[in-house]
């Protein structure tokens, strides 16, 4: 065979599992969802903190920047939860009533690696989104931690000396762009990836997009309430039966407690988040993927198209 | 005695039934349906809405499971996601991600049949060339024409370079000329030695493409064979003349009387068919249009 025929010979030998077509499917995924415009949420977001920073000029300077990290990073969480649920509610729904499935597993592609790729490609959208609100955000924080500081000079009554600058500085700094800040969006993204996986669970058994949305959502709002409606039940001092932890245990693996991810307010207070609770946090998120994926895998499997 | 090689497709004893959810009811679509297609051979399954076409193509490529029986494609068993790997399908009225562009459309399809950045390469020219979507490569298929989206979707089917290609309503909803360009497609498979099985509901394009016919009727198998032998009228015969005089006609049906039994049935012009008369206006048309200009 000569050189020409063996680089167009197509081999049959078919792998059982490729990391080649996972990533080929991830990538159309954002491709799709990328060329849906998605990104013009940025626009909105723009807006929120911006206007965030506009309307409590009035404020001390600790409350202005509680405030511009209070906004962003709940405007974040929401943007990227809102883009984890009905962006993947969107994907295998669509891909089912447009017929485009028939097509993808109709070709050698095992339906997990259908799945993993759809979930790597919310995934990565989700990544590129918070990296972009996250920049937009720090850029704000940044140009106003520099004008207050500014401000504070100006409004100082006498001859402001190095050694005072310095210490505005250090005072209007801490409570501005810190690298902790970074662990608030590492967070914001591990929750969003959790509630990608619950939607892609919901959508593999949900018969249209609207339904999985609905359900994802519920199960959202749940995995939010979950530790509080577990401590009201569970009284404290009290010991709870071996069924009452099974049932916990239950409702923990079945509604993820949303909640957890919650890091984000203490760190806007200036409280000090453990690096033990970030790694508790990447674990339990691989948790969730996993569970959630071979769970979603064994409905798709075996679902009818 | 080396075994012989396995044909393209084997359906045995298909039988799938659906249970309608919150009913006790069940939908027998296929019933104890069995067929063999021939590596090269161009199957044609034909039959009404609801007769049980799409259920058994559905098995065949592993997008449904059979309540009982078994498919293979040259011997897999078509669960087995390997058995995909031979198979090319173009879905009855496909919809493509529209946001992508013909080559882009082909690159994706071609990296999930495992084919190398240079194969797509090579693989995309050759096919946007078959299917004639050249020039209409780097446009999104959004803005493709009904015929544009069939004949890409084609050109997906056929990217791995597949031995069995399968074609649900190929020509559903496209104008004459784009269903002939299809027609020729499943033709020219048929040179390269493709196996095509194809259902459609025009049979007379069926009838121009096609070695073999089964006729599936409410999920069962209720005719099959060799087409040529299927429409064949044994006790009829045909003579076609160029240029014959009445006085040779005349002649011709005074020898036929003299014959017992034997009597002349029709003579007349034959027709032409309504779709070739409008494909030669059209060709007509354009190269009319073409002298004017």
């Amino acid at each position: 065979m000569n050189q020409e025929a063996q680089d167009t010979a197509i081999s049959r030998r078919h792998k059982v599992f490729s990391a080649l077509r996972i990533w080929a499917i991830a990538r159309n995924t954002f491709t799709q969802l990328v060329r849906m415009k998605v990104f013009y949420f940025m626009l909105i977001f723009s807006a929120l903190i911006i206007g965030a920073n506009l309307l409590f000029l009035s404020f001390t300077f600790e409350q202005e920047l509680k405030i511009l990290k209070d906004v962003s990073f709940g405007a974040m969480s929401l943007f990227a939860s809102i883009f984890a649920i009905v962006g993947t509610a969107l994907l295998i729904p669509k891909d089912i009533e447009d017929r485009t499935l028939y097509t993808i597993l109709t070709k050698p592609v095992p339906r997990i690696e259908y799945l993993l790729g759809k979930l790597m490609g919310i995934l990565l959208l989700l990544a590129v989104s918070i990296l972009l609100m996250s920049l937009l955000f720090f850029t704000v924080l940044y140009i106003r931690q520099h004008g207050i500081l500014t401000e504070k000079i100006a409004s100082f009554p006498r001859q402001v000396s190095d050694a005072q600058i310095a210490l505005f500085r250090e005072d209007i700094f801490s409570r501005g762009l810190q690298p902790e800040l970074l662990l608030g969006v590492l967070a914001v993204f591990l929750k969003a990836a959790v509630a990608a996986a619950v939607a892609l669970f919901v959508s593999t058994f949900a018969s249209s997009t609207l339904f999985t949305i609905i359900v994802s959502l519920v199960v959202y709002f749940i995995g939010h309430a979950q530790s509080l409606a577990l401590d009201y039940y569970f009284a404290e001092g009290e010991m709870p039966s071996a069924a009452q932890r099974f049932f916990a245990g239950l409702i923990g693996v079945v509604f993820p407690n949303f909640q957890l991810f919650n890091v984000t307010d203490g760190l806007t207070a200036g409280e000090v988040v453990s690096a033990s609770l970030m790694a508790r946090l990447v674990g339990l998120t691989a948790f969730y993927l996993t569970i959630y994926s071979l769970v979603s895998w064994l409905i798709f499997a075996k679902k009818e198209l | 005695m080396a075994n012989a090689s396995p044909p393209a497709v084997l359906i045995e004893g298909l039988t799938k039934i659906f249970r309608l959810p919150f009913r006790k009811e069940e939908v027998v679509a296929v019933d104890d349906l069995s067929l063999e297609v021939g590596a090269g051979e161009v199957y044609g399954l034909i039959g009404p809405n609801g007769s049980g076409k799409s259920t058994t193509m559905k098995v065949l490529l592993g997008l449904i499971a059979p309540s009982a029986g078994k498919a293979s494609i040259f011997g897999l068993d078509s669960a087995d996601t390997a058995s995909r790997g031979s198979v090319g399908f173009l879905p009855e009225n496909p919809y493509f991600y529209k946001y992508l562009t013909g080559s882009e459309t082909l690159a994706f399809y071609g990296k999930l049949c495992g084919l190398s950045g240079k194969q797509i390469r090579r693989r995309s020219e050759e096919l946007l060339e078959l299917v004639d979507l050249t020039s209409a490569r780097d446009r999104r298929l959004g803005g493709y024409s009904k015929g544009m989206l069939q004949r890409i979707g084609l050109a997906q089917a056929l990217v791995g370079d597949p031995r069995l290609v399968v074609l649900d309503e190929p020509t559903a909803g496209v104008d004459p000329a784009g269903s002939r360009k299809i027609r020729d497609l499943v033709l020219e498979l048929k040179r390269r030695g493709i196996t095509v099985i194809l259902s459609s509901h025009l049979l007379e394009q069926v009838q121009e493409v096609c070695d073999e016919v089964g006729i599936i009727f409410n999920g069962r198998l209720v005719r099959e064979g060799k087409l040529d032998d299927l429409i064949a009228i044994e006790d009829q015969s045909e003579i076609v003349l160029q240029n014959a005089s009445p006085q040779l006609l005349e002649r011709i049906g005074a020898l036929v009387d003299e014959e017992d039994g034997a009597q002349m049935l029709r003579c007349g012009n034959p027709r032409t068919t309504l779709e070739r008369l409008f494909l030669k206006a059209i060709s007509e048309g354009s190269s009319q249009e073409g002298e004017d200009h």
